[in-house]
């Protein structure tokens, strides 16, 4: 089981270091500059795990979970830079992405995450907790620009879907493997522990496919002709049919 | 319990996951849409002045009332309800195709965050709001009922209202 751990950190240090490499040699770095932040973060703190591990294994599972605790919080920018990427070439809808992340990680992290954590016993359950809401609070983040994209039959480049791909699978995995860690402790301390960081590996795999080269977002309409692609003429646009609706709803 | 119930909703959101992106490489967005799905443009008067008739309910009073067909008028209403929808979601095809204009280059796009996207962005979730809202109307009382909610409920505002008051109070509800 300390093999398959080994084993796994170091698949995770070479796709995180595979992923740097392409991301510089595709130019990608600078178009998602928030998503290699965290795959550089996950690559300083697995390795510097590792470092700690060997110099002074005392301080490793501190060093461990202070790394564990933070990417956790860490995980919110790949959201934002997906929410970002998804409605960037849509003037009308550009800041709907981001709006809907702060909106549900705020409202979600008072009212679902924060009691939680105030009311929990003890450390294990509260960081337990933590984990498990807060994957859930990405999953829910993720369902809402899923339908938001649907709504408005925005069409997802290859980039941007194999992010939302890689991060789905990991964190519908998350949410049940967190879930089940109370109810099979046993199991899950000689067994199940293994599901999380296999799937994590699994959504490193998706990324790497994905961010392999730059690919940009597909059949977006053109520009209004009239307008010259202006936003005030947008706005213009957005406000006829805005008035046309309130003059139906008077009635 | 809760352990089955966080696993349903785990398998549940990779089962939309995975939907979302069957379903997204194999259908277009405009797939599908016929010129008869969308609004025309706003400056054609005659597609206005059929939302007027679709949503006038003199048709079906007459002939309830006037000409005793109760159920001719019922049909009629339910016949102009489903072109009352239709109408809507029209309007929301051609809304969502707007939305989705670009801007002539991603580099033409300084002020991301300026003032003026969120205006856009108010714009369009003002609309998707009021369209959603009128639809949900639509289905469940029919095309001939009040959008805006009549206040004449409250006792106050029966008896002993001045008109000013009154037109004052309706103006505070304007959407506009």
């Amino acid at each position: 089981m300390r093999l398959l751990g080994l084993a796994i950190s170091c698949c995770v240090l070479l796709m995180d270091g595979l992923l740097i490499w392409r991301g510089v040699r595709s130019r990608c770095v600078r178009l998602f500059p928030l998503f290699f932040a965290y795959i550089l973060y996950d690559f300083s703190s697995t390795g510097g795990a590792y470092l700690v591990y060997w110099v002074q294994p005392s301080w490793h599972a501190s060093v461990y979970w202070f790394c564990y605790v933070l990417s956790i919080v860490v995980e919110f920018a790949i959201l934002v830079e997906i929410s970002d990427h998804i409605f960037q070439p849509f003037p009308a809808i550009r800041n709907l992405g981001r709006s809907l992340t702060i909106l549900i990680a705020v409202a979600l992290g008072l009212t679902y995450i924060l009691p939680a954590l105030l009311s929990s016993r003890g450390m294990r359950p509260a960081l337990l907790d933590f984990a498990l809401r807060a994957s859930l609070t990405k999953a829910v983040i993720l369902a809402a620009l899923i339908y938001a994209a649907r709504h408005f039959g925005v069409r997802l480049g290859r980039n941007v879907a194999g992010l939302m791909l890689g991060f789905s699978i990991y964190l519908g995995v998350n949410i049940a493997n967190f879930a089940c860690v109370e109810r099979f402790g046993d199991l899950y301390a000689s067994i199940l522990w293994v599901i999380a960081p296999i799937a994590y590996t699994l959504c490193l795999l998706v990324w790497t496919g994905a961010l392999w080269e730059y690919a940009p977002m597909p059949g977006t309409r053109a520009a209004l002709p009239a307008a010259g692609g202006d936003s005030e003429a947008l706005v213009l646009e957005l406000a006829r049919f805005n008035n046309a609706l309130s003059r139906f709803l008077h009635k | 319990m809760i352990t089955l119930v966080y696993v349903t909703i785990a398998i549940a959101f990779l089962v939309l996951v995975l939907v979302f992106f069957t379903r997204a490489k194999s259908k277009d967005p405009d797939q599908g849409v016929t010129r008869n799905d969308q609004a025309p443009h706003f400056g054609d008067a005659s597609w206005l002045s059929l939302s007027e008739c679709i949503f006038d309910p003199s048709d079906a009073r007459w002939l309830r009332n006037e000409l005793s067909f109760p159920e001719l008028a019922l049909s009629l209403t339910r016949a102009r309800k489903q072109l009352a929808i239709q109408w809507l979601k029209a309007l929301q095809v051609s809304f969502n195709t707007l939305v989705r204009t670009t801007a002539l280059s991603p580099h033409q796009n300084p002020g991301a965050n300026s003032l003026e996207s969120w205006r856009l962005l108010w714009l369009t979730v003002r609309f998707q709001f009021f369209l959603s809202y009128a639809l949900m109307i639509v289905k469940l009382f029919g095309p001939y009922h009040r959008l805006i909610p009549s206040f004449t409920w409250i006792p106050f505002l029966k008896e002993g209202e001045s008109p000013q008051r009154r037109s004052l109070l309706a103006s505070s509800g304007d959407l506009d």
